[in-house]
C-alpha cells in the first residue's frame, strides 16, 4: 500500500526537489527522505528510472558536472515545462489531500437515504 | 562492466550504458561515504548501500531502456528540424526567383510527364503480363510455308495434340464473320473455337460459363464478348440463357467473356463452339486452323519447338506431297501480340527519355549557373562553420524540392499525354486503352523525379561547395575559376547536343521514309470511290448461283444510285479484305506440284478496273459478257504475275489452271494484263494477282470468301453516296448488314496511319530536343559572355572590331557544337539500327538524314550563340573600367 502510493507521487516529489535548483540523483533521494522521514522510505534504486522517465517527458534536463567531493556526477534541473507541471500537480495534490483528509477525519455519520 | 572502448565513443555521441553505469556508481560512492561517516565499517557500509538501493540490475535495465528511447526521439527530431530548415530556406529561394523556378519546373514537368506517359503505354502494352491464367505458357502453334507462319491442317493439330510431350492442351480458333440479326442486322467478326480454347486462354468469365467439352456447332450456343454485350445488349445480365439469331439460326447465350479478353487485331465479337470432323483430323492438306496451345509446366518454347518439329517430320514421312516447303513454328502468344509494336514503343520510350535527358542537362546547367552566383553565400556559410555535408544537404533539398514540384506537374502532363496516346494512337495496339496512371506508372514518375532531383543537386552541390573560402571571400565572389566551371558546362552541352543529334537523325530517317512512301504510286485512283462490304448468309444463299445472283442484284441497285458513275464488286479491293493464294499450272508446261507459281485470286465483276482505275496494260478488261452464263473461262492477271510466270513472253492467250475440283486442270484464258497495285499497303511489294469473273468462281470459292463481296462505286466529285448505297442494299435484302462503308481515300490513308503517327511523334520529339539544345547552348554562351564582359571590354577599348568579338564568341559555340555533332554522329550511327524495321526503302545509316541532322543542329547552335555574341559586341569599353 505504501509503495504503490509512493510510485505515483515519486515523480512529483522529484520535481518539487528540483524546484530549489539543480541536484544529482543521490542528493534528490536524500532530500526526499530527509523531508518525508520513515513514512516515505523507498528503495533508493527506484529513484533512477523515475528520473529517466521525467527526462524523456521533457520535464527535467540532465548534464554532467563535478560534485562537491570532486566526483563526476549527473545533475538534473527542472525545465520550464517541468515547472508548469509541478505547479499544476501541487494544486491538484493539495486539493486531493485536503478532501481525503476531510473525509477521513469527519465525525458526521452518513445520513440514511 | 562494459568494455573500455565504449567510453571513447562518448567523445562523439552519448553512450547511454556507460552514462547509467557512471551515475549509479556515483550514487553508491556517496551512499557508502555517508554510511562510513555514521561510523560503519567500509565493507559493511558497502553491503548496506546495496541493500538500500534494491534491485540493481533491474534499475539499470529500466534506466537504459528509457535513455535509449529518449536518444532515438532526439535524433529523429533533430533530423526533422534540419530538414524543415532546409525546406523553408529552399522554398524562400524558389519564391524569390520565380522565372528561374518556373523555367526548371516547366522543363521537368514536360520531360517527366512525356516520359511517364510513354512509359505507361509501354507498361500497358509490353510489360504487364497477359490476363490469362499461366499466360507465360500460352503459345501459338503455326504451320509454316516457305518460312512464313500460316494456318494448320486438322491432321497436324490432331498429331500435335496426341503425340506432344511438351504441350499440355491445344485448341483451334478459326475466324469467321457472321450476321447477327437482332434488331438492326450487323455483320460481326466471330470465331469458331474448340471448347478447350477458353481453357488455354482462361480468364474468369464476366457472366455465365464458357463451352462444355462436349459442346459443338450443333449445340447452338455462343459466348459473347464484353464489347458486344455492352453495345448490343446494354450489358443486361439477364442475357444468359436468352436466344440470339446468328446466321439466321437461334443460339443460346451461355456466357460473356470479360472486357480484357480479346487482344488480337481481329477483335472477334463472339464465339461459337465446334469440333473438327474425323475426315479433317486425317487431312494434312487443308491449312485452315489457327492453333493455340498451353505448354506443360516447366516446358519452354525451345523444347516445344523441337518436340513439335519431330512430330511434324513424322507427318512429312507419311504425306510428303502435302508437306512441301512446310514446317512448324511455336511462338509465345505474348510476344506475338506485340510483334512489331514492341520496337516502335521502345524506340518511342528511348526518344522521349532522350528529350528528358536534354531537359535535365539544361536544368543542371541553370543550377550550376546559380550555384556560381551563390558562391559567396556558400563561402560565408562555410566560413561560419557550415559543414560541407550540411551545405550539400541544403543544395540537395533545394533540387529535390524543385524536382518534386516538376514531377507533380509532370504527373498532370502525363495524364493528358496518356489520353492523347490512347485517343490518337494507331488502331490494333493490344491493350493500349488500358494505359493509365496506375501505381507502376506513378512509381516510374517518382523514380524519375527523385533521380533528377539527386543528380541536379549533387553535380552543382559538389562543385559549388568545393570552394576555396579565402580566395572566394577575398575577391568578393566574382570568381576567378569561371573557366574551369565552364568546362563542366561545356561537357554538359556537348552531351546535350549529341543526344539531340541522335533524335534529329532518327526523326529525319522516319520523315524521309514517310516522304518516300507517300511517293509510291498505289496503282489505283482512290478519289471519289466509296466501298461497302456485304456478306450473304449461307442459310438463304446456299448455292454459288444464289450467291452470284444476290451480288448481281445488289450491284444493279448500287449502279442505279444517283450520282454513281460506275460501280463494281470484288472479293478484295486494294488494301482491304481477304485474299486467297493458289498454286497455278500453265498449259503446255510440265506439271510439277513441288514448284507451283503462286497467285492471289480475286473474284470480280465487270467495270472493276474502271471503277478504281487500275490501268489495263495489255489485252482487254473484263466485260459484262464475261459474266454471262456459259461464257468461256477468262481471267486478267497483273504485271507481276505475268512477269513471274511468262517473263518477256506475251501472256495474252495463254491458259492457266488452279484451285480445281480435283487433279484435272480447269484451263482459263488470260485476256488482259492489269497494272500492279500495292494490294497489301504502300510499303509492301505488289503480289502476283489473278482476277476472275465472279460467275466463274472455282468450286467452294464462295465458302472460302465467306460469301462476301466489297462493292465499290465511283461517284461524281463532292457527292457522298454512303447512305444511298446502304439504302440500295436494303432494297435487295433488308436483313443484310452493310459494313466497312468508307471512302477509298480513307482506306489508303488508314494504311499508313501507324507510320504517320510514329513519324509525327518522333518529329515532335526531335524538334523539342533541338529547341532544348538551342536553349542550352544559348545559356552556356550567355554565361561565357557574362564571365568575359571585362575582357571583351578591354579588347574593344584596344580597338577590336565588333565582328572579331562576335567571331570569338561564335567560334566558342562552334567548337562545342562540333564536338557534340561528332559524338552524336557516332551515337546515332549506333542507335538508329533500332529503327531499321520502321524504315521504308532507306538504310538506317542513310547519309542524307545524318548530314541534314548535323547541319540543322549546327545552324541552330550557332544561331543560339549569335544572340549573346551580338550582345557582347555591344559592350561599351567603359564597362571594362567600371567593372574592375
Amino acid at each position: 500500500m505504501k509503495n504503490e502510493l509512493l510510485h505515483g507521487t515519486l515523480e512529483v516529489m522529484i520535481l518539487k526537489t528540483l524546484s530549489w535548483g539543480r541536484l544529482h540523483g543521490y542528493g534528490i533521494g536524500r532530500w526526499i527522505m530527509d523531508q518525508g522521514g520513515d513514512a516515505l522510505r523507498i528503495e533508493e534504486g527506484s529513484l533512477y528510472p523515475a528520473l529517466y522517465r521525467l527526462e524523456r517527458k521533457g520535464l527535467i534536463d540532465a548534464e554532467w558536472g563535478i560534485s562537491e567531493k570532486n566526483r563526476k556526477a549527473k545533475y538534473y534541473r527542472l525545465t520550464p515545462k517541468g515547472r508548469r507541471v509541478l505547479t499544476a500537480h501541487v494544486v491538484t495534490w493539495t486539493d486531493f489531500a485536503t478532501a481525503v483528509g476531510r473525509v477521513l477525519s469527519s465525525a458526521d455519520a452518513p445520513s440514511p437515504a | 562492466m562494459s568494455p573500455k572502448w565504449r567510453r571513447y565513443l562518448r567523445f562523439w555521441r552519448p553512450d547511454v550504458r556507460a552514462d547509467v553505469d557512471d551515475e549509479l556508481a556515483f550514487h553508491m560512492q556517496e551512499r557508502v561515504d555517508d554510511l562510513v561517516a555514521t561510523g560503519l565499517d567500509r565493507n559493511v557500509a558497502q553491503q548496506e548501500a546495496m541493500r538500500l538501493f534494491g534491485d540493481m540490475p533491474r534499475v539499470k535495465d529500466e534506466c537504459i531502456e528509457e535513455a535509449l528511447k529518449l536518444e532515438t526521439e532526439m535524433r529523429r527530431l533533430e533530423t526533422l528540424d534540419v530538414l524543415k530548415q532546409d525546406a523553408i530556406y529552399a522554398l524562400r529561394l524558389m519564391r524569390a526567383h520565380p522565372t528561374f523556378t518556373s523555367a526548371i519546373m516547366l522543363t521537368l514537368a514536360l520531360g517527366i510527364g512525356a516520359t511517364t506517359a510513354v512509359f505507361s503505354i509501354v507498361n500497358a502494352v509490353l510489360l504487364r503480363p497477359l490476363p490469362y491464367r499461366d499466360a507465360d505458357r500460352v503459345v501459338l502453334i503455326a504451320e509454316t510455308f516457305r518460312g512464313g507462319r500460316g494456318s494448320a491442317s486438322g491432321g497436324h493439330v490432331t498429331d500435335w495434340t496426341n503425340q506432344s510431350r511438351t504441350v499440355e492442351r491445344t485448341s483451334i480458333w478459326q475466324l469467321r464473320t457472321i450476321n447477327l440479326t437482332e434488331g438492326e442486322p450487323e455483320r460481326l467478326r466471330a470465331a469458331r473455337v474448340t471448347p478447350s480454347f477458353f481453357e488455354v486462354l482462361y480468364v474468369r468469365p464476366a457472366l455465365g460459363r464458357y463451352f462444355l467439352p462436349e459442346e459443338n456447332a450443333d449445340s447452338r450456343v455462343t459466348v459473347l464478348s464484353h464489347p458486344l454485350w455492352v453495345a448490343r445488349f446494354n450489358a443486361d445480365s439477364a442475357i444468359i440463357g436468352r436466344q440470339v439469331r446468328l446466321g439466321g439460326e437461334p443460339h443460346t447465350v451461355v456466357g460473356v467473356a470479360p472486357a480484357n479478353f480479346t487482344m488480337t487485331e481481329f477483335d472477334e465479337r463472339l464465339w461459337t463452339p465446334f469440333a473438327i470432323t474425323t475426315e479433317q483430323a486425317r487431312n494434312y492438306g487443308a491449312h485452315m486452323f489457327t492453333v493455340f496451345g498451353k505448354l506443360k509446366p516447366g516446358a519452354n518454347i525451345e523444347q516445344a519447338q523441337a518436340d513439335l518439329a519431330t512430330i511434324t517430320e513424322g507427318i512429312r514421312q507419311r504425306a510428303p506431297d502435302e508437306m512441301n516447303e512446310r514446317g512448324v513454328q511455336v511462338v509465345s502468344y505474348g510476344s506475338l501480340l506485340v510483334d512489331g509494336w514492341d520496337t516502335q514503343l521502345w524506340v518511342l520510350l528511348g526518344a522521349v527519355t532522350f528529350v528528358l535527358l536534354i531537359g535535365c542537362v539544361n536544368v543542371i546547367s541553370l543550377l550550376l549557373a546559380r550555384a556560381t552566383a551563390r558562391r559567396k553565400e556558400i563561402a560565408i556559410r562555410g566560413a561560419l562553420g557550415g559543414a560541407r555535408a550540411r551545405l550539400v544537404r541544403q543544395l540537395l533539398t533545394e533540387s529535390l524540392l524543385l524536382a518534386t514540384a516538376g514531377g507533380l506537374a509532370g504527373i498532370i502532363v502525363a495524364k493528358v499525354g496518356i489520353r492523347f496516346f490512347v485517343g490518337m494512337g494507331p488502331a490494333g495496339v493490344p491493350r493500349l486503352d488500358e494505359a493509365g496512371l496506375n501505381w507502376q506508372v506513378l512509381g516510374f514518375a517518382i523514380a524519375a523525379t527523385l533521380l533528377c532531383g539527386v543528380v541536379f543537386g549533387l553535380v552543382p552541390a559538389f562543385r559549388a561547395t568545393r570552394v576555396d573560402l579565402q580566395s572566394e571571400l577575398r575577391d568578393g565572389g566574382r570568381g576567378s575559376r569561371g573557366v574551369i566551371r565552364d568546362r563542366v558546362r561545356g561537357t554538359l552541352i556537348v552531351a546535350e547536343l549529341a543526344v539531340a543529334l541522335v533524335l534529329l537523325v532518327s526523326a529525319g530517317l522516319l520523315l524521309r521514309s514517310a516522304y518516300l512512301l507517300q511517293r509510291v504510286e498505289p496503282g489505283f485512283d482512290p478519289r471519289n470511290v466509296t466501298m461497302m462490304r456485304v456478306a450473304l448468309p449461307a442459310l438463304r444463299y446456299d448455292s454459288a448461283e444464289a450467291v452470284q445472283a444476290g451480288f448481281a442484284r445488289i450491284l444493279e441497285q448500287v449502279r442505279g444510285v444517283p450520282g454513281v458513275e460506275v460501280a463494281a464488286a470484288g472479293t478484295r479491293v486494294p488494301m482491304w479484305g481477304a485474299s486467297i493464294d493458289i498454286g497455278v499450272r500453265v498449259d503446255g508446261r510440265p506439271f510439277n506440284p513441288k514448284d507451283l507459281l503462286i497467285g492471289h485470286v480475286r473474284l470480280v465483276t465487270d467495270q472493276y478496273f474502271e471503277t478504281i482505275r487500275i490501268p489495263i496494260t495489255k489485252g482487254r478488261s473484263l466485260k459484262a459478257s464475261d459474266l454471262a452464263a456459259g461464257a468461256p473461262s477468262v481471267i486478267v492477271v497483273n504485271e507481276t504475275f505475268a512477269r513471274r510466270t511468262f517473263g518477256d513472253e506475251n501472256p495474252i492467250g495463254k491458259r492457266i489452271s488452279g484451285w480445281t475440283r480435283d487433279t484435272l486442270p480447269e484451263w482459263r484464258e488470260i485476256v488482259g494484263v492489269s497494272g500492279d497495285v500495292r494490294a497489301f499497303g504502300r510499303e509492301n511489294e505488289s503480289p502476283p494477282e489473278i482476277y476472275m469473273p465472279m460467275t466463274q468462281a472455282p468450286s467452294n470459292a464462295w465458302a472460302s470468301y465467306n460469301r462476301s463481296m466489297t462493292f465499290i462505286a465511283k461517284s461524281r466529285p463532292g457527292i457522298s453516296v454512303t447512305a444511298p448505297m446502304r439504302a440500295a442494299l436494303r432494297n435487295v435484302d433488308p436483313e443484310l448488314p452493310a459494313y466497312d462503308v468508307q471512302t477509298m481515300d480513307n482506306v489508303l490513308s488508314q494504311s499508313t496511319a501507324t507510320r504517320r503517327f510514329n513519324t509525327l511523334l518522333l518529329t515532335c520529339l526531335g524538334l523539342t530536343g533541338l529547341l532544348l539544345a538551342a536553349i542550352g547552348i544559348y545559356g552556356v554562351i550567355a554565361f561565357f559572355v557574362s564571365q568575359r564582359t571585362q575582357e571583351i571590354g578591354v579588347r574593344m577599348a584596344l580597338g577590336a572590331s565588333a565582328g572579331s568579338v562576335v567571331g570569338l564568341v561564335v567560334r566558342h559555340a562552334a567548337a562545342l557544337a562540333g564536338i557534340g555533332i561528332l559524338v552524336g554522329g557516332v551515337a546515332a550511327y549506333w542507335a538508329t539500327s533500332a529503327l531499321a524495321s520502321m524504315l521504308f526503302s532507306i538504310d538506317a545509316r542513310d547519309p542524307l538524314a545524318f548530314v541534314v541532322g548535323a547541319l540543322a543542329l549546327l545552324g541552330v547552335a550557332l544561331g543560339a550563340a549569335w544572340i549573346p555574341a551580338r550582345r557582347a559586341a555591344r559592350v561599351p569599353p567603359i564597362r571594362a573600367l567600371t567593372d574592375l
